[in-house]
């Protein structure tokens, strides 16, 4: 019992690496324009099936997939930023929910045209990192898969507070006007913003598909897991986006013993109400994004 | 007299529907210290904003070093050098005073003088230099003002518009700022105010305008607005 519930410790907290770097495409956005992403669970699943087609298609390496899905994605959120969001920004919050739930739309009406609603699945194994402890054995995919999460997350926390770049980002989320007055082409700023958000959301599709079967539709699963994990961390926070990442999947590497997989989504929404309710600003007390 | 660094020509400008400005115009000469003065609602802060370019200029011409910029945004005057402090300080809250000061070095034309602009900035503010890892959010009104201006010098700006210095500080740290204004005039530094301390902001400044009702009310060397009895009785409640 000790044994299992090490083992349901460890593999919550490699799968909830997972959902924090979801989550950090997720309140990337919303910290710097505002912008509650309703196609973040569509961009997961195009990351999904961007490294089937990849993979099977192309014949690469799995994980080295991730850096073609990275740099797509990037390309392809800050062609829908200008195309579909820039012109919505700073009008009220339900138009910019609208556009980006339009774009979300789309993408699943094409995905499910192209690949159906049916699960597709990746082979990957790497048997090698696997970790057996009595009985039980965590895969080699989960452990890579997470590594890879928190390196991305690293890198990009690097991004935004070392560089040139990701001052200007923290800039603009802080005070978008003054940045301008700075000589920060915001606008830019923002499709860049949208961009790294896509592309940090796709690449957390590719990860998540390395361990488990998907379809067009499986992002919605992990969009509404991202906005538990965001809430948990605090708006527009990325370090308490992966702590909330990680809380979310201990709960649910806990709880799952216990009780019916079906109760999992009743116990993470519960919760969710519990922390919104007592913890407004999320678990860590500050707040990264706006004023 | 030589010619004039800033230029606004007969600006019309103001909020949708709603006309401010009613043909303004303004000329900075270099190292000079210009002031904008005029009660609450004249148009001072419009005047600015068409100016940097963050509203749209409806008719007239802005024209800085010669050049017309008229349609140029916010940005690309920054990069030129013009650089505005604005009012309510707008600092990057949860930023560091270091962060805040780079980001006022932005500019490709900033970047290269970094070094040197900090130095000369922690020499006019030693207090920024302690405090150089705190949040700008944690500061009081008075040493988020001397944020501001620092990070407006750090731009090397070739022109600096300060928006409502005073605002909202104590007269003795009000003083103290006007003092540093007036160092920074001595350096060479091109200089307009905008002022509700009508006071400090003649006796230091070289040109004034005034403004009332989105027109020029009148202008002139400081010294004489400062003695119009239209003037004083206006603004200066004498």
């Amino acid at each position: 019992m000790i044994f299992d519930l090490t083992a349901s410790v460890i593999n919550g907290v490699l799968v909830g690496a997972i959902y924090g770097l979801a989550a950090i495409g997720l309140t990337l956005i919303f910290g710097v324009m505002n912008v509650i992403n309703l196609m973040h669970g569509a961009t997961i699943a195009l990351g999904m099936f961007s490294l089937y087609l990849l993979t099977t298609a192309v014949g690469l390496n799995p994980y080295l997939a991730i850096v073609p899905v990275l740099l797509g994605g990037f390309v392809f959120g800050v062609l829908v930023y200008w195309i579909a969001v820039h012109r919505v920004i700073g009008s009220s919050d339900l138009m910019t929910l609208l556009a980006t739930f339009a774009v979300n739309m789309i993408i699943i009406g094409v995905g499910t045209a192209v690949w159906t609603t049916s699960p597709y699945n990746v082979d990957v194994s790497v048997p090698q990192l696997a970790i057996s402890m009595h009985g039980y054995t965590i895969p080699g995919t989960q452990i890579v898969a997470a590594v890879l999460a928190v390196i991305l997350a690293t890198l990009l926390y690097g991004l935004l507070y070392h560089t040139r770049l990701g001052k200007a980002i923290r800039a603009v989320a802080n005070n978008r006007a003054a940045a301008e007055l700075m000589g920060i082409n915001t606008r830019w700023v923002l499709a860049i913003s949208f961009g790294i958000g896509i592309a940090v959301a796709a690449g957390a599709g590719v990860l998540i598909a390395t361990l488990f079967p998907f379809t067009i539709l499986s992002g919605a699963n992990y969009e509404l897991k991202s906005f538990v994990v965001v809430v948990l961390g605090g708006l527009g926070d990325p370090a308490g986006a992966m702590l909330g990442g990680i809380v979310l999947g201990l709960i649910e590497g806990v709880t799952a013993p216990f009780v019916n997989v079906s109760w999992t989504p009743v116990i993470e929404f519960t919760l969710f109400v519990i922390i919104l309710v007592l913890f407004p600003a999320g678990l860590l007390a500050f707040k990264w994004g706006r004023k | 007299m030589s010619e004039a660094l800033l230029e606004l020509e007969d600006v019309v400008s103001g909020y949708d529907e709603l006309q401010v400005l009613w043909g303004v115009s303004v000329a900075v000469m270099p190292k000079r210290l210009t002031t904008l003065v005029g009660a609450n609602g004249a148009g001072k802060t419009t005047l600015l904003r068409a100016a940097l370019g963050s509203i749209r200029v409806w008719s007239g011409r802005v024209r800085f070093e010669g050049e017309d910029v008229t349609r140029l945004s916010a940005y690309q005057k920054a990069a030129r050098g013009l650089v505005l402090v604005p009012e309510g300080r707008q600092l990057f809250n949860d930023m560091t005073v270091e962060e805040n000061l780079e980001l006022g070095a932005y500019t490709a034309r900033a970047r290269p003088d970094y070094a040197a602009n900090l130095e000369r900035v922690f020499t006019y503010f030693p207090r920024l230099k302690e405090r150089r890892k705190q949040k700008a959010g944690t500061f009081s009104g008075g040493e988020q003002q001397m944020l501001a201006v620092a990070r407006g010098l750090m731009a090397s700006p070739k022109v600096l518009i300060i928006d409502e210095l005073s605002l909202g500080l104590s007269p003795l740290l009000t003083q103290q700022l006007f003092g540093t204004l007036a160092d920074l005039k001595n350096d060479g530094l091109t200089l307009v105010l905008v002022e509700q301390n009508l006071h400090l902001a003649l006796a230091l400044s070289d040109y004034a305008y005034v403004l009332a009702e989105g027109r020029l009310h009148s202008e002139g060397p400081s010294r004489e607005v400062a003695n119009d009895p239209d003037v004083r009785k206006a603004y200066m409640g004498m």
